[in-house]
């Protein structure tokens, strides 16, 4: 089974999308902040990260550098309610970029896309 | 066309990051491109010299090794920018900030500065390196990107094809769109119509930003790449991307096209021998092009008869050479030779096609063929450096092309 490490700082999205993940097979991994997902990367790296851009601390796009800098090769798909940090060149790291709906197809069908299914 | 407002959307990176282990022992102290040449200049200077000419005036320097005496000479030769009219330089050391290592290569260093690119948002990036000598107008290569609507340009020169295997060696069709290219080949491809020279890149790139951030940011994900410009990057864009080579020509001399890798030291010797030569293609003393540095204050250089020559017709000898301020040659020979800063030539010494750096000291009747000496050595009375092989190989570095290399720091006895 591929797992889906999830992380945002708003705990009804978290189970908003394990429920819905769970759902479409997938085991879901839970963490609330960038610094969380880091130390779950690296003690169990998933298949993928849903990583959310506007987190307390360590944000998303630090996140994603850091993760990036790990070579680990896991796909990442950034996922925030804003679609303006598009533009900037330091999100361009990630392997998808989507932009929070209550519609959750299109992040399903990124997801499907980047595990290779 | 607006060329200035295109100069202007244009930011300059220039890498300085190198190691330059062909050039040692030169760059034991110091980064390849703060390197003394030309007597009064580092070899960065040509290169900043050429954008401060080109009106470009924002400009990061990527440092990385040995780069105090780098920085150094930047911060005192070249703090001329005038930060309240948006101008910049700025060196920049590997700021560790999504990695945890070195740079890897020229993308690499591009890759790890991509928050820089996000901060500036220039339309295009002119990526430059710090170890070149020649006179260049990047308006030229820039109009050309402009015209052409390329997403790359490269400036290409001819050099002699035995010198083509170092360099990425160049192919393009009628429109000067590149169509091969190949990395520093074994059997370089020679120019059509001509079997002695061939056409390769000066490592001097202008990129669209938009695609220069998405091709560092795929190179540092493919883990076969070297992440090189030349060996990865752009060769992975030929078939992709609209690819153009600019030709390269001297900024005011339209009859040269004086370029040269300062990567070795033989090229770096003879590099510093062609501005002995009688008419130097590489110009230092045209005013439309002047080539910057920052110098201290020092006396001017004195060419002076010992007191045995002055009655005799044999004076002191000094010809084909450039020597800066503060030397004293004192009824010596100096000939086909460069003499940094402050250095002392004793009587009767005899100095030839030689490079020699700041502060040096040749004693009386000593006798320096062929070599580069580097700062402050003192080379003792009587002394000899090429002039017998075999003792020379015992104490020095010998290039390749049989210069001789007189480290700092050593004792001469």
């Amino acid at each position: 089974m591929k797992t889906v490490l999830v992380v945002d700082d708003e705990k009804h999205i978290r189970e908003l999308y394990r429920s819905e993940l769970e759902d479409e097979g997938y085991g879901v991994v839970l963490a609330e902040s960038g610094k969380e997902a880091l130390e779950v990367v690296d003690q169990h790296p998933p298949d993928l990260i849903v990583l959310d851009i506007q987190m307390p601390g360590m944000d998303g796009i630090e996140t994603l550098e850091k993760l990036l800098g790990q070579d680990r090769g896991i796909p990442i798909i950034l996922n925030t309610a804003y679609s303006h940090y598009k533009d900037d060149f330091t999100t361009w790291g990630a392997d998808a970029y989507v932009v929070k709906s209550s519609d959750m197809s299109k992040l399903k069908a990124e997801i499907k896309r980047l595990l290779g299914e | 066309m607006n060329l200035r407002k295109a100069m202007k959307d244009t930011l300059c990176i220039l890498m300085a990051g190198g190691k330059g282990e062909r050039l040692y022992p030169l760059t034991k102290v110091r980064a390849k491109p703060s390197v003394r040449f030309a007597g009064i200049y580092r070899i960065i200077d040509f290169t900043l010299s050429n954008c401060l000419n080109s009106d470009i005036r924002t400009l990061y320097v990527l440092t990385q090794y040995r780069s105090l005496s780098l920085e150094r000479h930047i911060r005192l030769g070249w703090n001329i920018f005038n930060h309240e009219l948006g101008e910049f330089i700025e060196c920049i050391p590997p700021q560790q900030r999504n990695v945890d290592r070195w740079y890897r290569g020229t993308a690499d260093s591009i890759y790890q500065n991509i928050y820089i690119l996000q901060r500036v948002r220039p339309q295009r990036v002119l990526i430059l390196s710090g170890d070149h000598v020649y006179r260049m107008n990047y308006n030229d290569m820039l109009a050309q990107h402009m015209e052409t609507n390329a997403d790359l340009t490269v400036a290409g020169v001819e050099v002699p094809r035995s010198q083509a295997s170092a360099f990425g060696v160049i192919g393009s069709d009628e429109e000067m769109r590149i169509v091969t290219w190949e990395e520093k080949p074994k059997d370089p491809k020679p120019v059509p119509g001509n079997p002695d020279s061939s056409f390769v890149s000066m490592g001097v790139y202008i990129f669209n930003t938009d695609v220069l951030v998405k091709r560092v940011i795929a190179d540092a994900k493919n883990h076969a790449s070297s992440h090189d410009f030349g060996k990865d990057v752009v060769p992975g864009m030929l078939n992709t991307h609209r690819v153009y080579v600019h030709s390269f020509v001297d900024a005011t001399d339209p009859s040269s096209r004086y370029w040269r890798d300062i990567g070795t030291i033989d090229a770096y010797w003879e590099a510093n021998m062609d501005l002995c030569s009688e008419a130097p293609q590489c110009n230092l003393y045209d005013k439309s092009w002047p080539i910057r540095t920052y110098q201290e204050q020092v006396p001017p250089a004195r060419v002076v008869a010992a007191p045995m020559c002055r009655e005799q017709t044999t004076a002191t000898v000094s010809v084909d050479s450039l020597i800066a301020g503060g030397c004293i040659v004192n009824g010596s020979t100096v000939v086909r030779s460069v003499l940094s800063h402050n250095v002392r030539v004793g009587e009767g010494a005899v100095v030839e096609e030689s490079v020699v750096l700041d502060g040096v000291q040749i004693g009386r009747n000593a006798h320096v063929k062929k070599a580069i000496i580097d700062d402050d050595v003192v080379v003792p009375e009587g002394f000899t450096i090429g002039v017998n092989p075999e003792e020379d190989r015992k104490r020095f570095t010998i290039s390749p092309g049989g210069v001789i290399v007189v480290p700092r720091g050593i004792r001469l006895d």
